[in-house]
């Protein structure tokens, strides 16, 4: 095999609103051997059609070989293989080639704010852009938003406070090339 | 839908207006088992002209629906109702998903109000038939159904053909309903590409007539799209030598000079060693190269070019890089191909360069425990000059007869490739024989196969069926012997029956004739007066027994 250096890769997936399609596309990925790292789903603008965003660990061919098998479900409707810029030429030997896209994730946080910690967090706030979504008198729940790396380095510094429950969204992605219509 | 226009459209169950698009999309056959959950779908039938043959078992009925859809192209239809019957389909749904069968299976599931309460007779069929179907729905409202229905025909008989499962809760069956029967399916993330893209097939070409040793690798894909003349006419007019896998009986004749015989474990050593060492550019058509045809595809790829055609998109690239991928249709891409050749001819003057011409008798198969006796078999079945249906189950009389049923009129051998399901062979051959009555069928077994579903033997009786069951009998499961021959150091277990069976008398007390064969000279007028009695016969190869006797007949004679 050319290159079967396992990398991390984006799979984004359009798919009809159908009941089970969710386990169409995960029973997919377990047969298939494919460790999936995050996997974020919700509807588009379209009515009747949602976007999965599946981040997973594989060699090329592999992940290839995953898109097309997506592609037969018969409720996929497209799929893309996305790649952050960092990683673009080290794909660019792909049968299909991978878009050039953005990438998001979304944290939300929650955190035992009192005299002690008030300074370390509100520094985290400010750092990273974080918005205040609930604040109970002792507890503060917190959004951050950002690259994935944006947001590891947001639990890098939360180590410093007491972090009491969190949970991240795993990754969204769009393509950033001109769209073509299908 | 409107209102209004629901008030114009009559009134009738789920069940009836399955069986009026059952109608419509021209089912002739259902092969099915009843229960309480798809009892209203029975209902439906009694006033259908739509037949219905009673399996003794929910395999039985999977595997009919597969042999019916091998012989007449269109999908065989299977029924069986929650639970249990579900289950029991699903090795034959899996069966043909490998090997690409169009079936659609039916299936009653508990009422929508009991669903995910553990009811009787439930079991998630959605999510347990979900990965060996190639699409399967749980229908949970009415407005749904006829668009399934529409749905799981086209799914199941376009682009690679497949198995399709429809579970219908019975309180949808049974209720009224006012049912548009002329809706549609609409499938926007469905649409199989047929015509192969012409650049790349111009540049497939050239990459043929610039190899010195090319070489078509043949699959089961180019019987499966109807392409057996156009794929004759291109290797012919480029004059290609051929090998093939198990699923591509029937396409070549053995005495083709441009057929060099099959690859795989139990191949020919000469089409191994072609496809391993020699060519220098193999054009791979319809062929999913499992682990049992490609044995080393390390060597398969290294020094040659490869173009695969095929229809599925994910088989291109699959298990091995291609450099020149060609997705459509076989048919219709070869077609394609075979126009351009017209106009410009490729390869002209060009010698067969393969160095060592094709002999059959010359396999991997291993020859120990009598297996030469299954030759006889064979070349004498093949002597029988008429048209049959042939099907066989899995185990060594299965690879015996791939490389040894050699009379075109009893090709393609219809038999469980991509599976290897053993019990496959009988009611396959009775769903065969349903697609087309006017043609006997045979099924070439093994005991330990015959004896996975020989229930069925009950049903060719009921309805007369023209069957020859050809039973290799060795009294014991003589592959997994073989195996543990070959691979465990002769250390033998759990292959020998230890009680044998007398399958004659078998075959009567399930109301067909029986026989027990056990010399040589008495093997073909056995055959033939079984295959004309056109009854379901069950002619029992001692095989062993047969080896032996035959062999001191030899020695005596010589």
């Amino acid at each position: 095999m050319s290159d079967s250096v396992e990398r991390r890769h984006v799979i984004a997936l359009e798919v009809e609103d159908k009941p089970g399609v969710l386990t169409r596309i995960s029973s997919l990925f377990s047969r298939r051997g494919f460790n999936v790292e995050s996997l974020t789903v919700g509807h588009t603008h379209v009515p009747g059609v949602s976007r999965f965003t599946i981040v997973v660990i594989g060699d090329e061919r592999e992940l290839e070989q995953i898109r097309k098998q997506s592609q037969k479900l018969i409720h996929v409707l497209k799929t893309f293989h996305v790649v952050d810029h960092d990683t673009q030429s080290e794909l660019a030997s792909a049968t299909v080639k991978p878009q050039h896209a953005v990438m998001r994730e979304l944290a939300i946080v929650k955190v035992h704010y009192d005299e002690q910690s008030c300074r370390p967090i509100n520094h985290i706030v400010e750092r990273f852009s974080a918005r205040m979504l609930h604040w109970s008198g002792v507890d503060l729940v917190l959004e951050f938003s950002g690259t994935e790396e944006k947001v590891d380095a947001v639990f890098e510094e939360l180590k410093q406070v007491t972090v009491l429950e969190s949970v991240r969204t795993g990754k969204i992605a769009m393509s950033v090339e001109p769209y073509k219509a299908p | 839908m409107s209102d209004r226009s629901t008030k114009t459209l009559p009134e009738m169950t789920g069940a009836e207006a399955l069986v009026k698009l059952l109608e419509a999309q021209g089912v002739d056959v259902i092969f099915g088992y009843p229960g309480g959950a798809n009892l209203p779908i029975y209902d439906a039938l009694r006033n259908s002209k739509i037949k219905h043959i009673l399996t003794r078992h929910e395999q039985g009925s999977v595997h009919m629906a597969e042999g019916y859809a091998r012989v007449k192209g269109t999908p065989g239809v299977c029924l069986a109702t929650s639970g249990p019957g579900v289950t029991n389909l699903v090795t034959g749904l899996a069966d043909a998903f490998l090997d690409s069968i169009p079936v659609v299976a039916l299936t009653g599931q508990i009422p929508r109000s009991a669903l995910g309460t553990d009811a009787f007779q439930e079991v998630d069929a959605f999510n347990i038939t979900m990965p060996v179907c190639k699409h399967n729905e749980l229908v949970r409202k009415e407005s749904e159904l006829v668009k399934a229905i529409d749905g799981a025909f086209y799914i199941a008989n376009s682009g690679r053909k497949g198995p399709v499962l429809l579970d219908f809760p019975s309180d949808l069956l049974a209720e009224n309903f006012p049912f548009d029967l002329s809706e549609k399916c609409h499938l926007p993330g469905y649409q199989p590409t047929t015509q192969g893209n012409i650049g790349q097939i111009k540049r497939a070409l050239r990459a043929i007539e610039h190899a010195e040793r090319p070489l078509v690798l043949l699959g089961g894909g180019v019987s499966n799209s109807g392409a057996v003349e156009e794929f004759l006419s291109f290797v012919r007019k480029a004059n290609l030598p051929v090998v093939r896998t198990l699923m591509a009986t029937g396409v070549m004749s053995v005495d083709d000079p441009l057929f060099l015989g099959m690859i795989g474990t139990h191949g020919n050593t000469t089409a191994n060693q072609l496809v391993n060492q020699q060519a220098d550019l193999i054009l791979i058509v319809g062929a999913k190269l499992s682990n049992r045809s490609l044995m080393r595809p390390d060597l398969f790829r290294k020094g040659s070019k490869l173009i695969q055609i095929d229809i599925d998109p994910a088989e291109i690239g699959k298990i091995i890089e291609v450099d020149i991928p060609l997705v459509g249709d076989i048919k219709e891409t070869l077609r394609e191909a075979n126009l351009r050749i017209e106009r410009k001819p490729i390869r002209v003057g060009q010698e067969n360069w393969c160095p060592k011409p094709h002999v059959r008798t010359k396999t991997m198969l291993p020859k120990a425990d009598s297996a030469e006796a299954m030759e006889w078999v064979f070349d004498r079945l093949s002597e029988i000059d008429q048209k049959l249906h042939v099907t066989t189950d899995v185990g060594r009389h299965q690879l015996w007869a791939n490389h040894h049923m050699i009379n075109p009129k009893h090709l393609p051998l219809i038999t469980s490739g991509g599976l290897g399901t053993m019990g496959f062979g009988l009611p396959a051959a009775i769903g065969a024989w349903f697609a087309d009555p006017e043609t006997s069928v045979v099924n070439i077994t093994g005991d330990g196969s015959f004896m996975m579903n020989m229930q069925e033997f009950i049903v060719a009786v009921e309805h007369d069926v023209p069957l020859t069951v050809i039973i290799i009998n060795d009294y014991r499961l003589g592959m997994i012997r073989e195996l543990q021959d070959a691979k465990y150091g002769q250390r033998h277990i759990a292959h020998d029956f230890n009680r044998d069976v007398d399958f004659s008398l078998l075959a009567q007390g399930m109301g067909g004739v029986g026989r027990t064969v056990h010399r040589l000279e008495d093997i073909k007028p056995a055959l033939k007066e079984a295959i004309d009695s056109k009854k379901p016969n069950i002619v029992c190869i001692d095989l062993e027994r047969l080896f032996r006797l035959s062999k001191v007949n030899f020695e005596e004679a010589s």
